[in-house]
């Protein structure tokens, strides 16, 4: 400021420089913070509480101001919250829709008044977040919370579900998932991340002023994300859900495992994202458009800039021209300028050329925006992009590679495409996997728009009708994994118990039990080890059967196998998956008594049992089919002109470690729901019931199925299942098996991420999380459907 | 003035492989709106470029002498000898870019500024301004009588038929002929853009102006139902900006038509700083068109000056 008083009108008629950023006035939000005494509290039971003897945060601001203190919870203030919480859900879920709805909106009165105090305490937070974003949200979900029952009937809430952020995580993100929550009737732990923890604390009680009962919000602060795993352990709390960095969703995923708390994650900050611009499109503004957003100082993606060759250097140009005179962005520390340094200089090792608005001053937490032309997919700066204003700028030559150039990358958040040619842009919006495609814009965000991150950007969808049920479950199921404590395992051993070897012995070769093939790649054969392990009867010693026993590379190869199928499978016409379908159920129906054989055998029910639990596969499977043309998109409403379209695809490849129970029926259920909606599976029959899976191979040989496309391995569960969580390629694992099994999978597939749908079943009696397959009722296959797709919104703005 | 726009070759490859895409010109608009302008005393420096950016118009039917001579010494002195003292500003020569008047009125305005010991450059529009649908020959004779009659700077209006039509060659080889007929005089192309349909027109008209040899390229007579919008300025700012790239050439710009206060002042001002660079932020490379503008401008700096809000009798009328 020191120059700012001296320079006269003359000097700047000359100079036409920038005055200094007005600093907007920050009063409401001080007073606020007075009024609080600089130091929040937690917030339980509808109001603010102080606890005595507990640690403060302190939250600075970037220039080493002290903002407030906020209060570290302990154990004793997790459990008073998490009883406020379970009688929030009491009060909150016994009103009705219309009343629900009313509190959201009565929120939005509040924000009318109060809008100024929240936006200067987020300015002050260095989380900025525009009052009318949040109005957009709270209206959005009243809408929902209105119709909840009307739409989405035969679902209902979780209960209390605990909403974690990182740090660096926007109060937007954050509300994202607490308004859908409360919409549909949930009761909400906000565990805020610091910088979103003093709005978040000032919007608890503004939500209380609006109506919201006692205890449906509450809101712990913490040192970190810890705290999360903490309140997980809490038995009240039934779901939990992650949005911010990779890094700290994992530390969350991994302390949580075991507690039977299902975790999503929505780890969007930090993820690497593609800038296409094709030579079709209007560079002018692709350009501009990359001034506005690739050099933030508070940088929440990674934009990797990919031209087309044929116009790389007229977008040069344009960039070197635009870039000219802008200031230099602020760094968080010197520290960072170092790594920032580094960056640059390995990238100019690698012959990448410069543009930057001005030479970078000589030290300091101060760095000019950089673009690195001439960088490749292998450079650093792509590979593991650091803090600082740079960014990565490739070619590329045809449509294609620019697709392949943006999907190799192991995120798949967004993507912002350039061009105006519709056929192009909706092809590549097509074939790009990440959550958001922005087609001739950039970041756009807005409730209505359904967004699952790919690959590993995401566990769960958030925004739109998609994103609501992750706070719901079918009224008629019950919570799949029981609450209990994290044992203490050793993860490294987990499925490496060697089975006892089969050796020859005196039996008559006659009378010598069948052995069975697995079903990889299309073929039926042994495991690659070519062991086998001895099947005993149900209750008996004598051996019913020899199974092989799979591992690891027999995962491996269905993998290979499955990866170059489904791809065209997704493609497929709906109406041909449904026929395949239809062609399972009939080949089914054709060995029907093969089939219903091989359970009795395996089970030990009656025959007619049997053949009514083959009767309803073959009807479960004619049902999947139908449903293949209906699992589909549409048109959004969005707030602005344009044209938003959701889009279904399928995850990938599914693993499916199978339960015990009806071990026809859910193998063919969750087969269909797999392979309906596109994916391609790798099944583990139920280590004591494998034979009619592996009886139905035949059926699925005899079907129009691409080979590959599902697989059967047989073998020790747990050694499967670790084979399965190692694999990176598999994207969900759906698994029915033991607690050590479901803690192991929750602890493992945090890099990269898998969807997991975990289910407890006790190896006594069977039980597989309180599924009753035989039910056919719309809300389970649902939800069955809903977990075997992920989400993609695509925004074109038009007139 | 700085060296001319030569103009090139008509390069019709480059003008069919122009893409604009709509939305992302109008929330560039929006943005460029929503973005601070400058206060204090940036404010108010701001202003004053604006002021030496102004081209001060009459374009009525009821001009004469003597509201043209009004005009012109409002343009040699627009803003209050003692705010600009104030300032220390007063020697620093503080004066409108141009007047603009018609034709008729070239001699008038000379005139009377030669009588007020003025070298200000006086602009005058022609080629059957501002409909532009009268005989070509009739339209370079109406360019060649101003210039004769003194005036340096000629708008001359394109033809719009040309344009929509899709002739650009036609409407090149035009814009050529009235560059010659302007000689010495510096030519600002009017594209009437309100009547020009898509961005991608007025993108493709910029470009075949600039080639054909303007040195500003200006949005609109202000008789259009569309004058200068934002939007368009972009447009036509970035055609500015591609033609510099490929040849060289700054090419000057002309928002004209419903410029009305201080606060459109400054968002102009900061569109061109963006979008083109301090270069174009002076008189050579920028105008604006405008009439009332200039009194809510010094109403701005008197209020700079003496913290006071000025009623409009207290400021000299043009």
């Amino acid at each position: 400021m020191a120059g700012s008083t001296t320079k006269t009108v003359y000097d700047i008629f000359l100079s036409m420089e920038n005055g200094p950023a007005s600093t907007s006035s920050t009063v409401n939000a001080q007073a606020w913070l007075d009024h609080h005494s600089r130091s929040l509290g937690l917030f339980i039971n509808g109001k603010f509480v102080q606890p005595a003897g507990r640690q403060s945060r302190s939250l600075a601001d970037s220039k080493g101001g002290v903002v407030c203190n906020t209060a570290c919870a302990e154990d004793e203030d997790i459990s008073q919250c998490a009883t406020s919480a379970v009688n929030g859900y009491k009060s909150w879920s016994s009103l009705t829709c219309f009343q629900r709805a009313k509190v959201l909106l009565r929120l939005v009165s509040a924000l009318g008044l109060h809008g100024q105090c929240l936006t200067e305490l987020c300015g002050l937070c260095e989380n900025p977040c525009s009052p009318s974003s949040l109005v957009r949200l709270l209206q959005y979900y009243s809408c929902w919370a209105q119709l909840r029952d009307t739409f989405i009937s035969d679902w209902t809430p979780i209960g209390v579900v605990a909403v974690v952020t990182s740090d660096n995580c926007s109060l937007y993100s954050l509300m994202l998932k607490v308004l859908p929550a409360l919409a549909m009737g949930n009761s909400v732990i906000v565990i805020p991340g610091q910088s979103s923890g003093p709005p978040a604390l000032l919007l608890a009680q503004l939500f209380m002023g609006a109506g919201l009962p006692v205890g449906a919000l509450n809101v712990l602060t913490g040192s970190d994300v810890m705290l999360g795993a903490k309140v997980a352990q809490n038995p009240n709390i039934g779901y939990m859900t992650y949005s911010g960095d990779k890094q700290d969703g994992v530390m969350l995923c991994t302390a949580s495992a075991g507690m039977g708390v299902p975790v999503s994650l929505s780890p969007s900050i930090g993820s690497t994202c593609p800038f296409i611009i094709f030579e079709s499109a209007d560079i002018d503004s692709a350009v501009e458009e990359v001034i506005e957003t690739a050099f933030k100082k508070k940088k929440e993606i990674h934009w990797v800039l990919c031209v087309q060759e044929s116009v790389s250097d007229s977008v040069v140009a344009r960039l070197k021209l635009r870039l000219a005179g802008m200031k230099c962005v602020t760094l968080h520390s010197e520290a960072e300028r170092l790594l920032v340094d580094a960056a640059v200089q390995q990238a100019q090792q690698q012959g990448a050329m410069l543009i930057q608005s001005c030479a970078a001053p000589p030290s300091g937490a101060q760095y000019p925006p950089t673009v690195l032309c001439g960088s490749a997919p292998s450079s650093p700066c792509v590979v593991n992009p650091g803090p600082g204003p740079l960014l990565p700028l490739m070619t590329f030559r045809t449509n294609s590679e620019a697709v392949a150039m943006g999907n190799h990358s192991p995120h798949g958040f967004a993507a912002s495409i350039w061009t105006e040619d519709l056929t192009l842009a909706l092809e590549t919006a097509k074939s790009l996997s990440v959550g958001f495609v922005w087609v001739n814009s950039n970041s756009v965000y807005d409730p209505c728009l359904p967004v699952s991150g790919h690959k590993d950007s995401g566990t769960c969808t958030d925004g739109g009708r998609e994103g609501l049920y992750q706070f719901l479950r079918p009224s008629i199921s019950c919570p799949p994994l029981p609450r209990s404590l994290s044992i203490s395992m050793n993860y490294s051993n987990f499925g490496t118990e060697v089975p006892a070897p089969v050796i020859p012995d005196a039996s008559d070769p006659s009378n010598a039990p069948p052995t069975y093939l697995q079903f990889v790649a299309g073929k039926a054969c042994k495991s690659v080890s070519g062991t086998n392990f001895p099947l005993q009867a149900p209750g008996c010693d004598t051996v019913l059967a020899f199974c092989p026993d799979g591992g690891r590379k027999d995962v491996r190869n269905a993998v290979e196998a499955a990866i170059k199928v489904q791809p065209g499978w997704a493609k497929k016409s709906q109406s041909a998956r449904a026929q395949s379908l239809y062609s399972l159920a009939k080949g089914l129906e054709a060995k029907r008594q093969a089939i219903a054989a091989s359970v009795t055998t395996q089970t030990g029910t009656s025959p007619d049992e049997a053949d009514k639990e083959v009767e309803m596969s073959i009807v479960r499977l004619n049902i999947w089919g139908a449903y293949c043309d209906k699992v589909q998109g549409g048109s959004l409403p969005m707030p602005q002109s344009g044209s938003a379209l959701s889009i279904p695809e399928a995850l990938g490849v599914v693993g499916v470690v199978l339960p015990d129970k009806n071990p026809l029926l859910s193998m063919v259920t969750l087969l269909g729901a797999a392979i309906a909606t596109g994916n391609a599976v790798i099944m583990v029959p139920s280590q004591k019931y494998p034979l009619p899976a592996l009886t139905f191979i035949q059926v699925i040989q005899s079907s129009d199925l691409p080979a590959g496309l599902v697989n059967v391995i047989t073998g020790s569960r747990d050694q499967l299942t670790v084979a399965l969580a190692t694999h990176s390629v598999i994207k969900a694992i759906w698994y029915w098996g033991s607690a050590e099994g479901c803690q192991y999978l929750q602890h493992t597939c945090t890099s990269p991420l898998k969807t997991l749908r975990l289910f407890r079943q006790k190896d006594e009696d069977g039980k597989d999380g309180g599924i009753d397959w035989s039910q056919s009722h719309p809300s389970l296959l649902e939800e069955l459907w809903r977990n075997a797709v992920q989400w993609k919104s695509v925004w074109i703005p038009t007139a | 003035m700085s060296a001319r726009n030569p103009g090139t070759n008509l390069d019709l490859e480059r003008i069919s492989k122009v893409i604009v895409n709509t939305q992302a010109i109008l929330k560039r608009a929006q943005g460029i709106q929503g973005q601070k302008v400058p206060k204090k005393q940036w404010q108010t420096a701001w202003l004053l470029k604006a002021v030496t950016c102004i081209d001060l118009t009459t374009l009525a039917g009821d001009d004469t002498p003597s509201n043209v001579h009004r005009l012109c010494l409002k343009a040699i002195q627009p803003v209050r000898y003692d705010l600009l003292k104030k300032m220390d500003l007063h020697d620093k020569g503080i004066t409108t870019a141009a007047v603009c008047v018609y034709p008729s009125r070239v001699a008038d305005a000379i005139k009377s500024l030669k009588g007020a010991n003025s070298n200000l450059p006086v602009a005058s529009v022609a080629t059957g301004f501002p409909a532009g649908q009268t005989p070509l020959e009739i339209r370079l004779q109406e360019v060649r009588t101003a210039v004769s009659h003194g005036a340096t700077e000629i708008d001359i209006v394109i033809n719009r038929m040309l344009a929509l039509t899709g002739q650009w060659e036609a409407m090149y080889n035009e814009i050529r002929q009235f560059r010659e007929a302007c000689g010495d005089a510096h030519m600002k192309t009017i594209l009437a853009i309100g009547e020009l349909g898509t961005f991608t027109t007025v993108y493709k008209a910029s470009l075949v102006a600039m080639m054909a040899g303007s040195d500003f390229i200006k949005t609109s007579t202000g008789k259009e139902a569309v004058n200068a919008t934002y939007p368009i300025a972009i447009v036509m700012v970035r055609a500015i900006r591609d033609y510099y790239l490929w040849t060289g050439q700054k090419v000057g710009f002309k928002p004209a038509g419903g410029i009305r206060t201080a606060q459109e002042s400054l968002v102009w001002l900061n569109l061109i700083k963006q979008e083109l660079g301090n270069d174009w932020l002076c008189p050579h490379l920028f105008r604006l068109g405008a009439s009332s503008l200039l009194a809510d401008i010094e109403r701005q700096i008197y209020h700079h000056v003496t913290g006071q809000y000025a009623a409009y009798h207290e400021l000299p009328m043009a």
